[in-house]
């Protein structure tokens, strides 16, 4: 008998009707009190400890992870209660499939049984508003849950009170490659010239192809970036010698057709943020990371890197309530009202 | 949640029996209204679009209405309250801390001497190969806090030099000390020498990303990075040009894109990950740090310190040495 069952008359008691009565009500009244105050826009969980979890209490690892599900819905709950805009959960890492085939696939079925029952629920998630994304590699999710993650994404599309990112398998690093992958992919689409306004050199360069069809591709060329940094312009020259080879096959490419690109300078780390998985969502104002371990691993480095709140609580996710959440939040609450008035002062 | 303890086990049960206990309504008759017990319903009134076309409504507003006033007041001077509260309970923290961490500093000084600080380094089981530090500019750099931030890095230099830790990064938002390489790496020497005396000084080589490098004609000593904001997001974005006017000209495909490829050029322009990130600021704030650069780094911060310490210093390294990586397992 695992030590979860022990203490019987504890529960006993906290199970007893008024008691569970007192505590709802005494729930109702702490969020309705922080609701008062400040409240965050965007928090990122990154649910650790299920295992240690289930370890500690000497249950099954699945256990563990059915408990953090628990956990996931009382958090939810709170943070809709409270008015959070957009949970953030870390649910699966692109590492995770490294662990025990046994404990992936019994993820993967607590997956698939969730979303197929939220599935069924789509009248009551209309009436919490709450929109659904999974954010990471779509190609890495087992086919037999990729419908029902699909679904529950379509069904949800239209709300827009809430909203509950599952990052699902998700690495950060992957997620900043692919949004630079999506910036070049941006930048290296020949731009509309119907978009662009009339250009003098453009004009020329028709006149000069109507005189004659062999046109120097290499002014079309210097035109794509003409103010590039200077480690580029050596390679720039290295690129024209090699170029003005007339074997070579990009010379050859070039005088077919002269592309036009958007100009590479213009990329700002706005123009990343828009590619990232969490383009619409407000910055990420409160990190908090379970089971006492001080690192990021891997979790939303781009999001966090400034004016985010990181908080390393000592509890294992299973355990985690509201009880562990108000101080996050008072004293972040607490640290709001600092900075605001460090800031006013300034401003007078 | 406030899930009753009966509904909890329900739940559970249903769980156990692999979902075939409770069909969908059975499952939102767990969630709706219950006549029986005390208006045990889990969710949310519906939204106020649904309800306008009821009448019920406008019936019940003006009860409502004074209702809801009283209970807004009565949140709002409960929020007081808990504040005040807190306000008072934070403060007696940062008190209690200031005053320990004195102590501590006090009875634990290193006195400036190496040997001390390999003595304390001794027992630990691995050590940091590359620490990072973050320091911030005080009051926009006016006055001397240009000095006291190089007095800051000196220290924190021949911590690392003492206790034989090989690479150590320096942040600093606004990147000042970039502009004065030479000036940095002078007075560092200078700390060293004074702590290691003149024969056994170590060399130290000083980084920058934007800057040039700084090499004594010995390898084998103390490498340390400055790095500033634009090393973080504007890092990544500078990659990004590069690589989209590359693919532009042909040279490569977009596909040939990789996370090595990325990692490779951001650790050899910026830096690699560091192992152990040390945060002197009263909470964790990582003020614009290399987003790439801290994956799985571990971050040690104590709450409510104040400035820099070689207590903290020395907490982190023996945090780091507990830390188990598993990197996913």
């Amino acid at each position: 008998m695992s030590d979860l069952y022990l203490s019987h008359v504890r529960n006993w008691f906290w199970k007893s009707p008024p008691a569970e009565w007192l505590m709802r009500g005494a729930r109702e009244m702490l969020i309705g009190t922080l609701k008062q105050g400040p409240i965050p826009k965007h928090v990122a969980f990154e649910m650790d400890g299920n295992r240690r979890f289930a370890r500690n209490h000497k249950i099954e690892t699945i256990e563990g992870h059915h408990l953090g599900f628990e956990a996931l819905a009382r958090v939810l709950e709170i943070c809709y209660k409270c008015g959070v805009k957009v949970v953030t959960v870390y649910a699966f890492s692109i590492e995770n499939f490294n662990r025990p085939r046994g404990e992936v696939k019994g993820l993967m079925a607590m997956a698939k049984v969730k979303l197929e029952q939220l599935v069924q629920h789509g009248e009551l998630l209309d009436r919490y508003g709450a929109c659904i994304r999974v954010l990471g590699e779509r190609d890495l999710i087992p086919d037999d849950v990729l419908p029902f993650v699909d679904r529950a994404v379509e069904m949800t599309k239209h709300n827009k009170d809430a909203v509950l990112n599952i990052c699902f398998p998700y690495t950060s690093r992957a997620e900043m490659t692919s949004a630079i992958k999506a910036t070049i992919d941006e930048f290296t689409s020949p731009s509309r010239p119907s978009k662009a306004p009339f250009s003098q050199t453009r004009i020329t360069q028709k006149i000069r192809s109507n005189h004659s069809k062999r046109t120097e591709p290499l002014d079309a060329i210097r035109e794509a970036s003409p103010d590039a940094g200077a480690k580029s312009e050596a390679d720039d020259s290295m690129s024209s010698t090699t170029a003005l080879d007339p074997e070579s096959p990009i010379f050859q490419s070039t005088t077919i057709k002269p592309r036009r690109f958007p100009n590479a300078e213009n990329i700002t780390a706005d123009t990343i943020n828009s590619h990232t998985y969490t383009a619409e969502c407000p910055p990420l104002d409160i990190f908090i990371r379970t089971s006492n371990v001080t690192r990021l691993s891997d979790f939303m480095l781009w999001q966090c890197h400034e004016n985010t709140h990181i908080f390393f609580l000592k509890c294992f996710w299973p355990e985690f309530d509201l009880w562990h959440f108000v101080p996050v939040l008072l004293e972040w609450q607490w640290r709001q009202k600092k900075l605001l008035e460090k800031e006013s002062p300034r401003k007078q | 949640m406030s899930f009753s303890a009966r509904d909890t086990q329900l739940y559970r049960d249903d769980e156990k029996s692999g979902h075939r206990k409770l069909g969908p309504e059975q499952r939102e008759d767990l969630v709706k209204l219950k006549a029986d017990v005390v208006c045990q319903n889990y969710l949310p009134a519906p939204s106020s679009r649904q309800r306008s076309n009821s009448r019920v409504k406008k019936r019940d507003s003006s009860r409502l209405g004074i209702r809801k006033f009283l209970k807004a007041q009565f949140y709002a001077l409960l929020y007081l309250i808990i504040h005040a509260i807190f306000s008072l309970y934070i403060r007696i923290r940062i008190a209690y801390h200031a005053v320990s961490n004195r102590l501590v500093a006090i009875l634990k000084h290193h006195y400036n001497s190496p040997e001390y600080i390999a003595r304390d380094v001794a027992a630990l089981k691995k050590l940091p190969r590359h620490l990072s530090i973050i320091l911030t500019l005080e009051n926009g750099g006016k006055g001397d806090a240009l000095e006291k931030l190089v007095n800051e890095v000196s220290e924190v230099a021949a911590w690392c030099a003492a206790a034989g830790i090989p690479t150590l990064s320096v942040y600093e938002k606004t990147g000042v000390l970039k502009r004065y390489m030479t000036q940095t790496h002078r007075s560092v020497c200078n700390r060293l020498k004074t702590w290691f005396g003149k024969h056994q000084v170590p060399p130290l080589a000083l980084f920058a990303r934007g800057a040039s490098t700084i090499r004594p004609h010995s390898r084998q000593g103390l490498d340390l990075i400055l790095v500033s904001e634009d090393d973080g997001r504007e890092a990544m974005v500078d990659l990004t040009r590069v690589l989209t006017e590359m693919v532009q000209k042909d040279k490569i495909t977009a596909q040939d894109i990789t996370m090595d490829v990325i990692d490779n050029e951001l650790s050899e322009a910026v830096m690699r990950e560091p192992d152990l990130l040390i945060s002197f600021e009263p909470y964790v704030d990582l003020q614009g740090y290399p987003p790439w650069a801290i994956r799985l780094t571990e971050i040690h911060c104590a709450p409510d310190n104040q400035g820099v310490g070689y207590q903290l210093f020395l907490q982190a390294l023996r945090k780091y040495a507990q830390a188990t990586f598993k990197l996913g397992k």
